[in-house]
């Protein structure tokens, strides 16, 4: 086993300065698709324990909205960002000019509205991390799930607990006008990334 | 680490990744599971029961988490369980879990590998396997009731099953 990094671990300031760069481009990003509603900041960049990992993130049995974009490769990771129903569906009503629909399915509009907002989130982090490392990276397409948060942050979790005991989280909030949201971005870098990471910023002038 | 590995109780559990539970009449231990399996072992002559959210297929020597892995996972909760009076046999097992979350097929496919090492590892030890609800691609939520056995697997927009 490699070994891991501690809170107070040098190496998770490091990433949490890299994060909190990529967030701001993320933020004005996440301004601009929203007119001006919308904002983020970063919560955390934590060493959690794995089995731990899903009660200190909150992420228990709730069912939740997420839309998941994946970094695919080694030097890769999962993004997750996820809503309650109800944050979800005002988003997507208003990303879409109207009233937020109440009908038990989401509609495909309603789908594609949180799966762009996915994609452009998911943009704005990855061309931080590909400026940063100078490696090209492959995200997928944005997809939605509907599922047990901690359902997913598991499948995510995976490339990272094959080699530690211990996961690195980046967790963002959302802000509607100063309001705190229930609406978050985890992302899980793998293992490999995590090292592409802290060396290109250790190299960096 | 060790308080929630190797935990026995009476009162109800969450158990969270790589984490064993071990519990009598009347506890409930449950666990959210994605591409992880989740693996109980009850005996009902002594109602006591078991509880693995196994993370991974192989320990490959690693022993320091057994319940990460499914070879450690099983030969811990098979020996807690004898400390506990309840001998393999008469022990029953259900499984669930091992889910493919994501639309990208990625480099790992754990689920499916974790839930053929679970199975064979318990036919190795002649373990029954009562019920299995696995694969697929949505996350679940379960639940063993220490007082019968049962094995409650919820799934995100789907009906419940008793296993």
């Amino acid at each position: 086993m490699p070994d891991s990094m501690t809170v107070a671990d040098p190496r998770v300031e490091v990433l949490q300065a890299l994060f909190a760069s990529a967030t701001h481009d993320a933020s004005t990003a996440m301004c601009r698709w929203t007119d001006g509603l919308i904002t983020l900041t970063l919560d955390e960049v934590r060493e959690i324990p794995l089995e731990t990992v899903c009660e200190e993130l909150n992420l228990g049995d709730e069912l939740l909205t997420m839309v998941v974009l994946s970094l695919e490769g080694e030097v890769g990771g999962e993004m997750i960002l996820t809503f309650d129903e109800s944050n979800g569906r005002q988003l997507a009503a208003s990303l879409l000019g109207r009233p937020a629909d109440d009908s038990p399915e989401w509609s495909d509009l309603e789908k594609s509205a949180l799966t762009e907002t996915g994609n452009i989130l998911g943009c704005a982090y990855m061309n931080a991390l590909t400026r940063l490392i100078d490696s090209e990276l492959v995200p997928s397409p944005p997809y939605f799930i509907q599922d047990f948060g901690a359902s997913v942050l598991q499948q995510a979790l995976m490339a990272q607990a094959m080699t530690c005991d211990q996961v690195v989280i980046c967790r963002t909030g959302f802000h509607r006008r100063g309001e705190e949201l229930n609406w978050r971005v985890i992302f899980v870098p793998t293992t490999a990334m995590r090292t592409a990471m802290i060396g290109a910023l250790h190299s960096a002038p | 680490m060790a308080s929630i590995t190797a935990l026995r109780t009476t009162q109800d559990a969450t158990v969270g990744m790589g984490g064993i539970a071990v519990a009598r009449d009347p506890a409930r231990l449950s666990s959210v599971l994605g591409s992880c399996v989740g693996v109980a072992l009850y005996h009902a002559r002594h109602r006591v029961g078991a509880l693995a959210h196994v993370v991974l297929p192989e320990s490959s020597g690693f022993t320091a988490a057994p319940g990460k892995f499914a070879d450690t996972a099983i030969a811990d909760m098979l020996r807690q369980l004898r400390q506990l009076g309840a001998g393999t046999t008469g022990l029953v097992a259900k499984i669930a879990g091992g889910a493919s979350m994501f639309a990208t097929s990625g480099p790992l496919q754990i689920g499916s590998n974790n839930v053929q090492k679970v199975t064979e590892l318990l036919q190795a030890e002649g373990i029954r396997i009562a019920g299995r609800c696995v694969g697929g691609v949505k996350g679940r939520r379960v639940t063993l009731d220490c007082s019968n056995g049962n094995f409650l697997v919820e799934i995100a927009g789907a009906a419940s099953r008793m296993l």
